[in-house]
């Protein structure tokens, strides 16, 4: 097997003016180079086709691939790329979205109006989306305001901080079929990327997953699987790629830094009368998911309240930055952040407690979301008074420099298709055949339970084959908090299949009629007599083919006010969660230093599959939370990552994140198996703005840009010291 | 590039293995033994997840090249548990649902595993101290250092592996 390496650009906007690879394909051990000149010339892309596999005539932020290699060693390969000659012309770059918004700025991409993109979206210029929700009349909403209050909130760049990195192995035989090894979390996205990049049908093109060392989101688009594939086919060779982890916090799918500007009107009382809010996503140099983030973002900031008079908008924004991406609750964290902490900002304003003026507000069963959706099954205060007990609210500040916060959020269960096979097997276990990915979740285990209880096996009973093209039927995917949701229903369908076919088969062999049998304990039972699904199942295979069904599952539609949305191509959230953190925790007035003491979560989980692995979920979530919050930050100067390193780049370590209190609340969902809602990207949201406001509380600095470093927290005592 | 020979002791058999010279103990126990259970990320000792035992010590194999690791013993998850079943440790994650992808786990048994050999009875925060050169994005730790504290009182009341 080959290893394939990637050289990258050096520059943030040049224009390329030449990529000699000659010397490197000369060079000891290498046995493939490839670049733009060897490649279909086409562009793909999720809502907008604007990418390319490597620099055409122009490289758009450093780190874009301009060439690959592949060779014997990994060696061979990195002496190779040394000896790629490539020249630049610097053009003058744009580096965050203020510049790219300026009268006259550089456009990013000079021919986006030709692109191919969704046709819905809003696009000009270095917009390549602005999605909008219009609900009411907001300038009335302000004139009943006894009171207007106007902030701005900042978040940077974070990077998923999966531990193995992105990885692909490709081959291609003597057909001209591709087998593709990935850790993707969507092998059939993958698939059609494939074929649009190497014009070939996607049904040469086979992609496998044999599992994934975290995605959270980093893993949903192309990553290194088209390199090897064509590095691969040019060497008549298996090629694997790995990233490093330079590579992946310089060329990534990261989160996009934002930048949100909030207005919101009130009454004297506590009454949210409008809200105006705008969040700009540094989406980098191709949309990526950002179209799609900023749409998900507007009904993030409306927030979930009752507001009967809205404007929001998102706006995704190219740079000559790494292309941005998706990261657990896209938009989630930022837009929460700065709608959680202006609700405490307002509430001090009124001399409110800010649990108080959030009860005032929130939204409760048969309210409409901001885009008219009908909302039931909400949960919302039981979440916030349950959080709010468990942290001791009654005690908010219980001395000087420690404090607790809070915050609140609603999130969506994606929707998406799913498609199982499942069979019985002539020794009475089942084989659950699945085209979604494991991730670690544990949603696939959790989707094996559900088989399992449905058909009245045991869960060890249950094996599992996943994620292949070639042999799994379509899923859409391990994202969006939707796995366990979607693969679970499919299986209940596959089940009920099961169920009807068994009892027809013990029904004949029993002469008990079908409708008074039951499923007991592995076998059919009925009248007194039984007999087992391993012993129905061998009939079956020898008289007819075997017991094999093919479950299905889609979520059905959210209704909505088609009228109150632009440009949006998420317009209301399906099965939706509700969620509230507190957290109590000290600040040193010396340093700036957060220490935190406790922290707790109350999700609605609509039903628990696997209680555990929730908590799972919900731990991860807040301490991925909790690094956006005080540490994590990919810092750009000049279109150049400075800390493209993990002894730079700080995620928090078994130190740094405290124990985790979590309390499942269970509101069941009308559609979810049992009434299960989405649960792994829900905890991921809060965190920012509930630390952002303990700390408010416990020194009495208000930090609204995250991460929230020691060094803002003692910077803002300053100022308050200086100010007295 | 000129190949030199190593004996290296890994999970208590000998291994002669002709390799580059410049290659890490990482690289060797990977691509020239084919012992995946060792992970590989940062390369630059930050991560944790390639960490395995080297005279019982918790290193991190990425940055440690082979040829200093002749005449010693290393241990690599594959050879953490004995022929019977899995170690006390290893037990113990899985009943608290410490893993979750996975990746960070073959590394942060074995550092838990030199810890606990060096600290018997530790607390929950000696815990944390100990396993903070790995990284783990999924779990937030809880689990794993309930697990780590579940197994030292196993090992302790002196239940061992069947």
């Amino acid at each position: 097997m080959l290893h394939g390496k990637v050289l990258r650009s050096t520059e943030p906007h040049a224009r390329l003016v030449r990529v000699d690879a000659s010397r490197a394909l000369g060079r000891p051990g290498v046995r493939a180079v490839v670049t733009a000149a060897d490649v279909p010339d086409v562009r793909y892309g999720g809502a907008v086709k604007d990418e390319t596999v490597f620099a055409r005539d122009r490289v758009r932020y450093v780190g874009q691939p301009v060439a690959a290699v592949a060779a014997t060693t990994p060696e061979a390969a990195a002496a190779a790329l040394a000896a790629i000659e490539v020249v630049y012309e610097p053009l003058p770059p744009v580096l965050d979205v203020t510049a790219a918004l300026a009268p006259g700025a550089p456009l990013v991409h000079e021919a986006w109006a030709g692109y191919t993109a969704v046709p819905i979206l809003h696009r000009e210029g270095n917009i390549c989306n602005r999605a909008r929700i219009v609900a009411g009349d907001v300038e009335r909403g302000f004139a009943e305001a006894d009171r207007v209050f106007e902030h701005r909130f900042t978040t940077r760049m974070v990077h998923q901080g999966y531990t193995e990195p992105r990885a692909a192995v490709a081959q291609w035989d003597s057909s001209g079929q591709v087998t593709v090894w990935s850790n993707t979390q969507l092998p059939f996205e993958v698939q059609n990327t494939l074929a649009e990049i190497l014009q070939i049908p996607p049904s040469k093109i086979r992609v496998v997953v044999p599992g994934i060392g975290g995605g959270f989101g980093g893993k949903l688009r192309i990553g290194v699987e088209h390199v090897a594939a064509l590095l691969a086919r040019r060497a008549g060779r298996p090629v694997k790629v790995v990233t490093t982890t330079e590579e992946e916090l310089t060329a990534a799918y990261p989160r996009q830094a934002t930048t949100v500007e909030l207005r919101t009107g009130v009454t004297r009382d506590g009454r949210i009368t409008a809200k105006q809010g705008r969040i700009y996503f540094d989406t980098g140099a191709f949309a990526g998911s950002g179209p799609g983030v900023a749409s998900v973002a507007t009904l993030v900031l409306a927030g979930p309240y009752r507001i009967p008079n809205l404007l929001i908008e998102g706006y995704a924004v190219y740079t000559h930055k790494t292309n941005c991406g998706s990261f657990r609750a896209p938009s989630g964290p930022q837009a929460n952040f700065a709608v959680e902490s202006q609700m405490d900002l307002i509430a001090d304003a009124l001399g409110l407690d800010p649990l108080e003026f959030r009860l005032r507000n929130i939204v409760r069963d048969g309210d409409e979301g901001p885009t008219g959706q009908v909302l039931s099954a909400v949960s919302l205060e039981e979440c916030l008074r349950r959080a709010a007990d468990a942290i001791g609210w009654g005690q908010r500040r219980p001395h000087r420099w420690r404090g607790k916060g809070l915050a609140c959020g609603w999130w969506t269960t994606t929707g998406g298709s799913s498609g199982v096979y499942v069979k019985i097997n002539p020794d009475g276990t089942v084989a659950l055949n699945t085209g979604a990915a494991e991730i670690g979740t544990a949603a696939l285990t959790g989707a094996a339970q559900i088989l399992a209880e449905e058909l009245g096996v045991d869960l060890a009973d249950v094996t599992l084959v996943a994620a292949d093209t070639f042999a799994t039927p379509f899923d859409f995917g391990a994202q969006g908090s939707r796995t366990a949701f979607a693969v679970g229903n499919a299986c209940r369908a596959a089940a009920a299949e099961l169920k009807a076919r068994l009892f027809a088969l013990a029904a004949a062999q029993l002469g008990v009629d079908p409708g008074e049998l039951v499923l007991r304990d592995k076998h059919v039972a009925g009248r007194g007599a039984r007999i087992a699904i391993a012993e129905l199942a061998r009939m079956s295979q020898q008289s007819g083919g075997g017991l094999i069904a093919h479950g299905t599952f889609i979520a059905p539609p959210t209704p909505f006010d088609a009228k109150r949305v632009e440009a949006h191509v998420y317009p209301a959230f399906h099965s939706p969660s509700f969620h509230a953190h507190a957290v109590d925790l000290s600040v040193d007035p010396e340093t700036g230093e957060v220490t935190i003491h406790r922290y707790v979560v109350a999700q609605d989980v609509g039903f628990a599959v696997n209680p555990v692995a929730v908590e799972g979920q919900i731990e991860g979530g807040v301490a991925q939370g909790l690094g956006q919050a005080l540490s994590e930050e990919i810092v750009y100067e000049g279109g150049r990552v400075l800390n493209a390193t993990l002894t730079d780049y700080k995620m928090p370590t078994a130190l740094d994140v405290p124990r985790i209190h979590s309390i499942l609340v269970q509101r069941p969902s009308a559609v979810g198996p049992y009434g299960a809602k989405g649960v792994g990207e829900p905890p991921n949201i809060e965190p920012p703005a509930a630390v952002a406001n303990a700390v408010a509380a416990a020194a009495g600095v208000r930090i609204t840009s995250l991460p929230i470093t020691a060094e803002k927290i003692r910077l803002a005592l300053a100022g308050t010291e200086a100010a007295r | 590039m000129s190949k030199v020979a190593l004996a290296l002791r890994i999970n208590g058999e000998h291994h002669e293995v002709l390799t580059e010279a410049h290659r890490t103990l990482l690289e060797v126990l990977r691509l020239d033994l084919g012992l995946s259970g060792t992970k590989e990320n940062c390369l630059e000792a930050e991560c944790g997840v390639c960490t395995v035992l080297l005279d019982g010590r918790a290193v991190n194999a990425c940055i440690l090249l082979a040829a200093q690791c002749q005449g010693r013993e290393i241990v690599t998850i594959e050879g953490l548990a004995g022929p019977g079943g899995l170690h006390p440790l290893q037990r113990a994650f899985i009943e608290h649902g410490a893993v979750q992808c996975g990746y960070c786990i073959p590394g942060m048994i074995l550092a838990a595993k030199a810890y606990l050999d060096q600290n018997p009875e530790p607390t929950e925060a000696e815990v944390r101290e100990a396993l903070a050169g790995n990284l783990c994005r999924c779990t937030g730790y809880q689990k794993i250092v309930d697990a780590v504290l579940g197994a030292a009182a196993e090992l302790r009341a002196g239940r061992t592996s069947p």
